[in-house]
């Protein structure tokens, strides 16, 4: 393994990934969000758009950067005693907020060459940062393998609005469990959870035999004017439910000890038994 | 009433075993033989045969079977293969044979095989049609189903819809089906396989309209190499005349392949946040990229298109830089049916959303009769 100076503080970055085995379910949205709650703790935050051929990262957020994935493999292939990772990183800011983002690349012949091993290398390259956030798509390839390898967490996201999104949604569920991820680490989280739909979640929850550990609200008008601004939801939708329960999820992440506000009310009693015996910063 | 027979090979042995076999049963008349297709042409019309055996494990055979679909059309044409190479069937079948059959065969495989490629429809080659879609949630799956049933409908000839979305395929529950063989089992036997043998992974799911299912694990998509789920494409247009196949979204080993080996490509997208367009314009760079020839043909189809105005389609044009060439709008039916399995019984033909893919249906069939 190249040592570069960064390596020379030896600490690690808590991972989380952001997986689903639906596309089109807000992964994207989710992984920006967190990423902007992280950093507007205070944490140092990077967020890698790891859905190589159509990553919308930058798109969601109205950057356009030349900086990506594909850049920092060459540049690491070329030479990986001096390869520096912070290189290829593209800064976002709104107010005093700010986080690091990994585009995706901008070519889908580059997304195509990317190097499962190379990139894992390169992932582990950002341990100067507290949260690195993993915007996957929604398959189990090897790239997503080993990046579900390396995360703290895997939050494993559904809408379960449609039989096949159901069935993709256990099938998915029972694959990582068979692939033999901790329980502990895999945690359900239901999109959209409150849209008018032909499926409950407690139905879901009894397929699954687990319960959700979040469940967002469904806003498309608050989503829909966080993208058409290029801005996190706390800025472009700042009285939304969906903002306040991305805040409340934040805040379990970072054991935040302020009070915590109300999730969506039907599921009130069903966070209080899972969120027993919180550490430092997660349940395990 | 008994098939006239004319066989043509040139091995002596195999010849004596051939006709010794037809001769034992009423079905079959050998009216004569010959080592050499090229000998047959001419004095084979003497006999008014309606049923060829032509061994085309031969370079020269195979570059005159085109005249014989012009000598004696509407006769039956079997190629005959002492292995099964689906290169030389799929070149056989665009030089317009019934179908191809492994010799040495017994008079009952030969009755079957006859009924399996009367089944199929024209003697015409396949028509391979590729799904594919950049992010997925974009209407592929189910353009794909509707297609299919509309396909079978309107020509009678057999329609083979292959789930290739290996990961997560939907269409079984689309049609309420469990199949018992998959994908994944096909391309596992591919090498063994003959279209007798593999007619029985294919499941029914309506008159004409057949699926093959992917596999119920995730994992289990591993287990399938771009080749060998080449060659079971391939061999599933033997036994079908229109192979539609699902692709997983997104650019993979396995779906270039297919494509590659397409008649044409529906790269189909649902506009949501807008940035689909994008993720359109990638994917044409990219298919323009990796084929090289005119040979596969790439279209756009865009589904729930709102407002389902021609001047919205000119508005997707303009930013894609690229024609339209379907649109389908929204049908808020569809999800609830597709939902509890009743896909096959489709939705009623007034609605804008069948009339657009009924067209669609139209020109599918269109383009696949135009070709030769």
């Amino acid at each position: 393994m190249a040592g570069t100076a960064s390596n020379m503080i030896q600490r690690t970055s808590i991972i989380i990934s952001v997986f689903s085995t639906s596309p089109g379910i807000g992964k994207t949205v989710i992984a920006i969000n967190l990423a902007a709650g992280l950093a507007n703790e205070g944490y140092k935050v990077c967020l890698a758009d790891l859905d190589l051929q159509f990553g919308d990262v930058l798109n969601y957020l109205k950057l356009n950067s030349s900086n990506t994935v594909a850049g920092a493999q060459r540049a690491y292939l070329d030479n990986p005693e001096n390869f520096r990772i912070e290189n290829f990183l593209t800064e976002y800011r709104i107010g005093k907020l700010e986080f690091s983002i990994l585009p995706a690349p901008r070519f889908i012949y580059d997304a195509y060459q990317t190097d499962v091993q190379i990139l894992t290398s390169i992932i582990k390259q950002m341990d100067y940062y507290d949260f690195i956030i993993l915007d996957l798509n929604s398959m189990f390839s090897s790239l997503n393998l080993a990046m579900l390898d390396m995360s703290t967490i895997i939050n494993y996201i559904g809408v379960i609005d449609f039989l096949p999104a159901l069935k993709n949604y256990k099938i998915g569920y029972d694959t990582l469990l068979r692939f033999e991820y901790e329980e502990s680490k895999i945690r359900l989280i239901e999109n959209r959870a409150d849209s008018q739909k032909l499926i409950e979640g407690k139905d879901v929850e009894r397929l699954l035999g687990e319960p959700f550990y979040h469940r967002f609200p469904n806003d498309f008008p608050a989503v829909n004017k966080s993208i058409n601004a290029g801005q996190p939801l706390m800025f472009a939708a700042p009285d939304s439910r969906l903002t306040e329960s991305f805040y409340n999820l934040v805040g379990r992440y970072t054991n935040r000890q302020s009070t915590v506000k109300p999730e969506i009310k039907s599921n009130g009693g069903l966070f209080s038994t899972i969120t027993k015996g919180i550490g430092k910063f997660f349940g395990f | 009433m008994a098939y006239r027979v004319i066989v043509i090979e040139e091995d002596s042995d195999m010849l004596e075993d051939i006709v010794a076999t037809l001769r034992r049963s009423p079905d079959f008349e050998v009216s004569s033989t010959y080592k050499t297709a090229k000998a047959a042409i001419g004095p084979a019309s003497m006999f008014n045969p309606n049923l060829f055996f032509i061994n085309i494990d031969n370079e020269e055979t195979l570059n005159i079977l085109e005249t014989f679909d012009s000598v004696f059309p509407g006769a039956y044409v079997l190629g005959m293969m002492a292995q099964w190479d689906a290169l030389k069937a799929q070149r056989a079948m665009e030089a317009g044979i019934t179908g191809c059959i492994i010799k040495p065969f017994t008079a009952k495989e030969v009755l079957e095989y006859l009924q399996l490629y009367a089944a199929r429809g024209k003697h015409e080659p396949a028509r391979f049609i590729s799904f594919f879609s950049p992010k997925g949630r974009s209407g592929r799956t189910t353009l794909a189903a509707l297609l299919a049933l509309l396909i079978a409908e309107k020509t009678g000839e057999r329609v083979a819809l292959i789930d290739a979305d290996l990961q997560f395929g939907d269409l079984p529950i689309f049609f309420d089906l469990a199949p018992k063989r998959t994908l994944v089992d096909a391309t596992q036997d591919i090498k063994l396989l003959t279209p007798m043998t593999f007619a029985p992974y294919f499941s029914e799911i309506k008159k004409g309209v057949s699926l093959l299912a992917s596999p119920d694990r995730p994992e289990y998509a591993e287990l399938v190499s771009p080749e060998n789920l080449v060659e079971v494409v391939a061999m599933t247009g033997n036994i079908f005349r229109y192979v539609l196949i699902d692709l997983p979204a997104g650019f993979n080993p396995l779906s270039l392949n297919v494509c590659r080996m397409s008649d044409v490509v529906f790269v189909t997208t649902m506009i949501n946040s807008g940035f689909e367009i994008n993720h359109v314009r990638k994917s044409l760079e990219m298919f323009n990229s990796q084929f090289d020839d005119d040979k596969v043909n790439v279209k756009t189809v865009f589904t729930r298109v709102n407002p389902f105005t021609e001047d919205q389609r000119l508005k997707i044009e303009l930013k894609l830089n690229y024609p339209v060439d379907v649109m389908i709008p929204n049908e808020y039916r569809m999800i609830s049916i597709a939902n509890s399995g009743r896909l096959s019984r489709g939705l009623p033909p007034d609605t804008l959303l069948m009339k657009s893919v009924n067209s669609m249906a139209d020109k599918v069939i269109a383009a696949a009769n135009e070709r030769r």
